[in-house]
């Protein structure tokens, strides 16, 4: 244990000298953040949501004034037709229609509970899915207000829906998921390529030490960058960005390192299958592209096509993602994001399989 | 003089290839040992099997000792190499690498006094990547050194060395085997062989074809009738060019 910690310790020093390294796993995430973030790429996302009101009573207009007290969403009321031809046309993010029985009372064993209708653009996506984000939670905000069971809850959903959700905090677990994955395949591919071809692997197999124990120092080391990483994201994030991290720090960390052994065993299964650096950049390319762009890290997954939906859903940095981003946009728990974990949990499983059958050291 | 490397019928094929076979010798302790032979004749195959590093198909050989196919990582314990077309990684400084194979071995070293035994006390903040050919072959005599090892392994050491660093590299070797440590060498520089072995064993196609002092060999050469057209002259172009270039050590 002693000889792993101290090769872990030796290879943090050698990586901190590593100016390459430190720009793609440090600055290179950051400066994506600034592009993204403070030439305001997506804009800050504001809502055009129209609302028709069908029901006309005290308590629609009541739900009404609480959504225009939302600073993102800017309210526009009208007919149900004339507003979804806006919608088609682009003029609106989104249509909600209230019902005509739209009543805010306890739900009664035996009658129906008023069925609010959004009508969402596929044209806007980003925007559709931060109203959608929002509208949930004034209706739960709404539904706990009038039941009065979990007042605690409450009180925490308030926060959420009375903060302006900006571009940035939408960004932000995206680029930490994009670093944990880059960490996760480039790191192993590229540092394993290189010195096994140069004969540093060979030199090191012809000491005692055990593989091993080589193998649990490297895969510490990263760990333990990827949880350095995942601070300093969050820091420039929250005090340069000021964005807001709603949910747990621990549960983004736990997040995050499990995300990030799911991504080093997809790496050492890679490097398995490359001999040459000129493969690893084609390959780590390969695995990486596709899931920048299906699985959210710049723009909601709304935006992909529905042929690849039934892909994007299942790729590992959709799982990492959507957790990431639920826990520090609504503030959800480890039992919240559970669907996520799993599926994290399967990844690595597989993966390490994967890794274990294809890599090798010589 | 017992023996430190012992090796009997050792033999090991690549398919169709016989890359060792049948190779039996004795190295001494104490002594410079080398094994001799063009490329591909198995040199570095059969030195790679004695550092445990491969598996023989048939044949024993005993490094310290220690049996090799039974105990390799026995051997590397006991051992020091320095490997043909191997490096250190890249980021370390030059006395970080000598701490760093201390730690493969599990061993406490004074780093800045191994690097002062290979004359490399004023490199140790240096990243090792940025030394000089020689430079590195040093540091990696260096660390071959960490664990004390009762053998140790060159594979080629002056390789692409200019003449002044093969020199310097040849009293490291002379200091090295005076302090007790046998040394096991493979070069296919003749010089090289007859100015710093005791004994060299000539390997070609698999097998050993000799064994015995650079002097004794080449006795027994003349013996057999060998004559070749007698030039004489007190000295070579290796002279004429360290006559020239002195003999100080060159940082490139």
């Amino acid at each position: 244990m002693g000889q792993i910690l101290g090769y872990t310790a030796l290879l943090l020093r050698a990586y901190a000298r590593d100016r390459t390294a430190l720009f793609f796993g440090f600055l290179f995430p950051l400066l994506f953040m600034v592009l993204f973030g403070v030439l305001n790429f997506g804009g800050s996302v504001r809502v055009d949501l129209a609302v028709v009101d069908e029901a006309k009573n005290e308590q629609s207009a009541s739900f009404i004034s609480t959504l225009q007290k939302i600073e993102t969403l800017r309210i526009t009321t009208g007919a149900r037709d004339a507003e979804l031809a806006k919608l088609s046309a682009g003029d609106r993010d989104l249509v909600l229609v209230i019902p005509s029985d739209f009543r805010i009372t306890p739900a009664r064993p035996g009658t129906s509970v008023p069925t609010l209708t959004l009508y969402e653009s596929s044209a806007q996506p980003e925007a559709g899915a931060v109203g959608r984000a929002i509208l949930g939670s004034v209706v739960n905000e709404l539904s706990f207000a009038v039941t009065q069971t979990a007042p605690v809850v409450s009180l925490k959903r308030e926060e959420v829906t009375g903060r302006n959700l900006k571009y940035v905090d939408f960004l932000t677990p995206g680029i930490v998921g994009m670093t944990i994955m880059q960490l996760g395949i480039s790191s192993v591919a590229f540092a394993f390529v290189a010195d096994r071809q140069r004969g540093v692997i060979r030199r090191i197999m012809a000491t005692p030490i055990p593989r091993r124990s080589y193998m649990a120092a490297h895969v510490l080391q990263r760990l333990i960058l990827a949880v350095v990483q995942v601070l300093i994201l969050l820091a420039v994030a929250v005090f340069a960005f000021k964005v807001t991290v709603v949910g747990g720090l621990g549960s983004l960390l736990l997040v995050a390192v499990l995300g990030a052994v799911v991504f080093l065993n997809l790496g050492f299964a890679v490097t398995g299958l490359l001999t040459t650096e000129n493969q690893a950049a084609v390959a780590t390319q390969i695995v990486t592209l596709p899931q920048m762009f299906l699985s959210g890290v710049f723009f909601s997954r709304d935006a992909v096509p529905a042929f690849l939906r039934p892909i994007a859903d299942y790729l590992p940095l959709t799982f990492l993602n959507d957790a990431l981003r639920d826990i520090a946009t609504t503030g959800a728990t480890l039992a919240d994001v559970g669907g996520q974990i799993l599926g994290l949990v399967v990844w690595a499983v597989v993966s390490f399989i994967a890794a274990y059958r294809l890599f090798r050291l010589d | 003089m017992p023996s430190i490397v012992s090796v009997r019928e050792l033999r090991k094929s690549y398919g169709q290839i016989k890359a060792v076979d049948g190779v039996s010798f004795d190295v001494e302790e104490r002594e410079i040992f080398a094994l001799l032979g063009p490329n591909g004749a198995g040199k570095t195959t059969t030195v790679e099997i004695l550092e445990g590093l491969r598996q023989a198909d048939s044949g024993t050989a005993l490094v310290a000792g220690v049996d090799v196919r039974k105990d390799p990582s026995g051997v590397k314990e006991r051992i020091g190499v320095q490997l043909q077309q191997s490096a250190f990684p890249e980021n370390f400084l030059a006395r970080e690498i000598v701490d760093l194979f201390a730690l493969f071995y599990r061993r406490r070293v004074d780093a800045m006094a191994i690097l002062r035994s290979v004359g490399l006390e004023d490199k140790a903040g240096q990243k090792q990547e940025k030394l000089s050919g020689g430079q590195r072959q040093r540091l990696s005599i260096a660390v071959a050194l960490v664990n004390e090892p009762r053998v140790l392994f060159l594979d080629e050491p002056t390789t692409g060395l200019d003449p002044q660093a093969r020199r310097n590299l040849w009293e490291l070797v002379r200091a090295i085997r005076a302090r007790g440590t046998t040394v096991f060498l493979t070069t296919h520089y003749l010089d090289e062989a007859e100015a710093l072995c005791d004994r060299v064993a000539i390997i070609d196609g698999g097998r050993i074809v000799a064994l015995d002092s650079p002097p004794a060999l080449i006795q027994a050469l003349l013996g057999r009738g060998f004559s070749k057209p007698l030039v004489q002259q007190q000295a070579n172009l290796d002279d004429v060019f360290l006559d020239l270039t002195g003999h100080a050590l060159r940082e490139d």
